[in-house]
């Protein structure tokens, strides 16, 4: 049990390794899922399971693909300028 | 219609505020809102935590020595971090001796998590205490 402890608090005091790769960009999917929540956790009138499950994937899903249609741009943007 | 200063229960309003942000969420615990509560409570944790496991607690940095030029950065960062709650300064008086410094991707997403973390828990706290202070019944309780 000592032990467990131990690692579980080690786990927090040396970063993880995370290289300059694409994968890495997949690290803002929990932020835009913990902005979602909250939000409309603070907005929404009624808390029904469904209706805010509903709404939180909605916010998501419109930041998400924001962020996905401007890194093409700047993907596209980057590709004119080097050519 | 705006209350008059006198309708205005100014000890609970800054009641819900400082427990608010002593547990993100707790505000929401005193105007009865649990499932609000509970939610803003696991998910602004998780991503404090997550901010903490994948940077390590040294990405709560604080500033010590004032000539610097990058302390206005790492400034904003840390009061972002300490909006999360007061027990986050007992973090930063842990890694104030310089034993855990991070650097690159880790800091930065370290950085990104537990700052977000905690400006949503600022947004929450306002939410809070506007609730409190209009007083407004939400269905859903």
């Amino acid at each position: 049990m000592q032990s467990i402890a131990t690692s579980l608090i080690a786990s927090f005091t040396s970063p993880m390794h995370i290289g300059t790769t694409a994968q890495a960009l997949l690290f803002i999917v929990p932020l835009i899922a913990a902005i979602s929540v909250v939000y409309k956790a603070t907005k929404l009138e009624s808390m029904e399971t469904k209706n805010f499950i509903k709404e939180s994937a909605s916010l998501f899903s419109s930041i998400f693909v924001f962020i996905l249609i401007t890194a093409i741009v700047l993907l596209v943007f980057t590709w004119l300028v080097t050519q | 219609m705006a209350k008059s200063s006198r309708d205005t229960n100014w000890p609970f309003l800054i009641s819900v505020g400082l427990l608010s942000w002593f547990i993100p969420g707790g505000g929401y615990f005193l105007l009865k809102e649990k499932k609000r509560a509970w939610i803003i409570l696991i998910t602004i944790s998780l991503l404090f935590i997550a901010g903490l496991y994948v940077g390590s607690i040294g990405v709560v940095d604080k500033i010590l020595i004032a000539d610097k030029p990058w302390i206005i950065s790492k400034l904003s960062w840390y009061t972002a971090q300490v909006v999360v709650s007061p027990i986050v300064m007992m973090i930063g008086s842990v890694t104030a001796s310089g034993q855990y410094q991070v650097y690159g991707k880790p800091e930065e997403i370290g950085q990104i998590y537990t700052g977000i973390a905690g400006l949503l828990n600022f947004l929450c706290i306002i939410n809070a205490v506007y609730l409190a202070y209009v007083g407004v019944e939400r269905s859903g309780k």
